[in-house]
């Protein structure tokens, strides 16, 4: 346990003192926030628009909510992953830079070493998107408001439950990397691609029914729907209360995911949960006997 | 201490180590010598843990390598080529994380850690991060992350590469003392013949070969024989001896298979060695020799 422990220390000190990839962590959050807010603020606000049938009109405020609740959850869901993935570099580094040989020549266990690199990176994601979601939400405190104690509560719960997947996720891919070129390269290819296939960029209700169909498959879709849900139930629930169409509000929860659908079956909350918690339990799995195996292969 | 019997080790066609056997005895300076890719960092890595090997056996302390590997590698202290501390983080960080691997920590380490920084003279240092001190004063502290748990054998590879002469110096002081205090075994690689040359014994390889193997002295004697140099004589009396010499500053340099030859030379001719002086090949000629190919000193691989 010592051990362990002073692993983690390690890990999360080298972490925060490697300003590069603290800072490059940190800031992307920050970015997308500012770019979304200047490019596609306007585009998810006519979207929103004009998904509202005519005559039926919305108070500004609540349209400014529903957009921003869509802005911060659709950044919320990403960073999750791309952080993880940033700040799990130091796991690649160690090999890069040979201090994974100054670790493999004591009696430290592999799966020990490997549960290191995966609570450290846990723990400093945590932190980073933690303080993402605190700007994220003084923001729509800003443009409009909605969430309940409980809506923020759970979705800080969303926020560690697609970190735990984002950790895990790089944690079995970083395993197979160990040059610095190659951590750019994942790094690139997850920041650009990850945003669109877990529908946080476009909604997939706007892909075409197989990629829709394709895409309900993946994790990332679910934890994306999680936070959504909790980022946009207050302004739902504003229009319930303000005695909108139940039809129109269902529509509007299909239009930005907050309805994911399997088989053309509606995915309940509790299984999105389920199916999120189980992916990070085998990926976890298959992080730990890679690091067994590959100790193993050693002697 | 270390037993390495019939060991081989390849990596595709290349046969990095081939059928090697040597014996490290407990409390020895074992020095191993090879040019760059002739198996010493193979065989090393598969000591250490880090690299299986195809065939042969490896005992650490009489228990063979892959019966308890933990147990092993507590006994082991590596120093690599190149410092593989945590460039960001403190001295006194990186040891603490470094000893935690052995189960060391709280007063224990505090303990030791005063222990290693005394016996190094790096007190001052055990706030500066690794990455801002000097190869001199990185390389003390890669020493001290080696003997953090009191390791039964240390392992030295080329520790001394790129460092000034006083380093070295420094460096050697407190490792013979450690040496000799614990009777800690001591393997080393090294490209400086001067290190060989005091170590207790010395194995040569190449081609991942066993090429020769001996005390320093033993092996002068069989690969590199002795020098006479003889000051103060004439060429034609130097000539009338009838064997190989060459003329240095201030006198003439004779090789001569072995001592006993020496002695009968100067004995069949004393009125020519008046001034003069025996010396033992050195190990480069002894590295020449045994493999016909020579080691640059101070060469990073």
């Amino acid at each position: 346990m010592t051990t362990l422990f002073a692993l983690i220390k390690r890990n999360i000190k080298l972490f925060f003192r490697d300003k590069g990839m603290f800072f490059t962590a940190l800031i992307t959050p920050m970015i997308l926030l500012v770019l979304y807010a200047t490019f596609l603020a306007k585009v998810y606000r006519d979207s929103f628009l004009a998904g509202l049938p005519q005559g039926l009109s919305m108070a500004e405020e609540l349209i400014n909510g529903c957009v921003g609740g869509q802005l911060i959850s659709s950044i919320l869901a990403v960073s999750c992953i791309t952080v993880a993935f940033c700040s799990n570099m130091l796991m690649v580094q160690d090999k890069a830079n040979g201090s994974l040989r100054d670790f493999s020549i004591s009696p430290v266990r592999a799966s020990t070493m490997a549960i290191g690199y995966y609570i450290a990176t846990l723990i400093s994601t945590l932190i980073i998107c933690f303080i993402a979601a605190g700007i994220c939400l003084l923001y729509t405190g800003k443009v409009g408001f909605y969430m309940s104690g409980k809506d923020v509560a759970l979705l800080f719960g969303d926020i560690l439950l697609l970190t735990m997947f984002g950790t895990a996720l790089s944690s079995v891919i970083n395993f197979f990397l160990s040059t610095q070129g190659q951590i750019s390269a994942v790094g690139s290819i997850v920041s650009s691609c990850y945003g669109f296939i877990c529908g946080a960029y476009m909604p997939i209700s706007q892909f075409s029914e197989g990629l829709q169909k394709v895409l309900s498959i993946l994790p990332g879709t679910h934890g994306t729907s999680l936070v959504r849900n909790h980022c946009l139930q207050g302004c739902f629930a504003e229009m319930e209360a303000q005695h909108f169409p139940k039809e129109v509000v269902d529509a509007m929860r299909d239009v930005v995911d907050c309805n994911v659908y399997f088989m053309d079956e509606p995915v309940a909350l509790s299984s999105m949960y389920l199916y999120l918690g189980a992916t990070v339990a085998v990926l976890i799995g298959i992080y730990v006997v890679l690091n067994v195996i590959k100790s193993k292969k050693a002697k | 201490m270390i037993k390495i019997e019939n060991l081989s080790k390849s990596f595709g066609e290349i046969k990095a180590v081939h059928d090697l056997s040597f014996q490290v005895r407990e409390g020895e300076l074992f020095a191993f010598l090879g040019i760059n890719g002739a198996g010493k960092s193979t065989t090393i890595n598969i000591i250490c843990g880090q690299l299986s090997k195809d065939t042969g056996s490896v005992l650490i302390d009489g228990i063979p390598l892959e019966k308890n590997p933990a147990d092993t590698k507590g006994k082991l202290g590596v120093v690599f080529q190149k410092s593989v501390l945590d460039q960001a983080l403190s001295v006194y960080d990186n040891l603490q994380s470094r000893a935690a691997l052995y189960g060391i920590s709280g007063k224990e380490f505090k303990e030791r850690l005063s222990e290693l920084a005394s016996l190094l003279d790096f007190q001052d240092l055990l706030k500066r991060p690794v990455g801002k001190l000097s190869g001199g004063q990185r390389r003390k502290i890669d020493i001290a992350r080696a003997l953090l748990h009191h390791p039964k054998i240390l392992i030295l590879d080329e520790p001394t590469t790129g460092l000034d002469p006083q380093t070295r110096k420094l460096l050697w002081n407190v490792i013979e003392k450690i040496r000799k205090e614990e009777g800690m075994t001591v393997l080393l690689t090294t490209h400086y013949m001067e290190e060989a040359a005091d170590a207790d014994y010395v194995v040569i390889i190449d081609g991942g070969r066993l090429i020769a193997e001996g005390t320093p002295l033993e092996l002068k004697n069989t690969y590199a024989g002795d020098f006479l140099t003889l000051y103060g004589a004439k060429e034609e009396d130097v000539k009338t001896l009838e064997v190989p010499y060459e003329t240095i500053r201030n006198g003439y340099r004779i090789q001569v298979p072995h001592t006993a030859a020496a002695t009968q030379l100067i004995l069949q001719h004393p009125e020519i060695f008046e001034d003069y002086e025996l010396t033992k090949g050195k190990m480069d000629d002894v590295f020449l020799a045994a493999t016909g190919k020579k080691l640059e000193g101070g060469q990073e691989e």
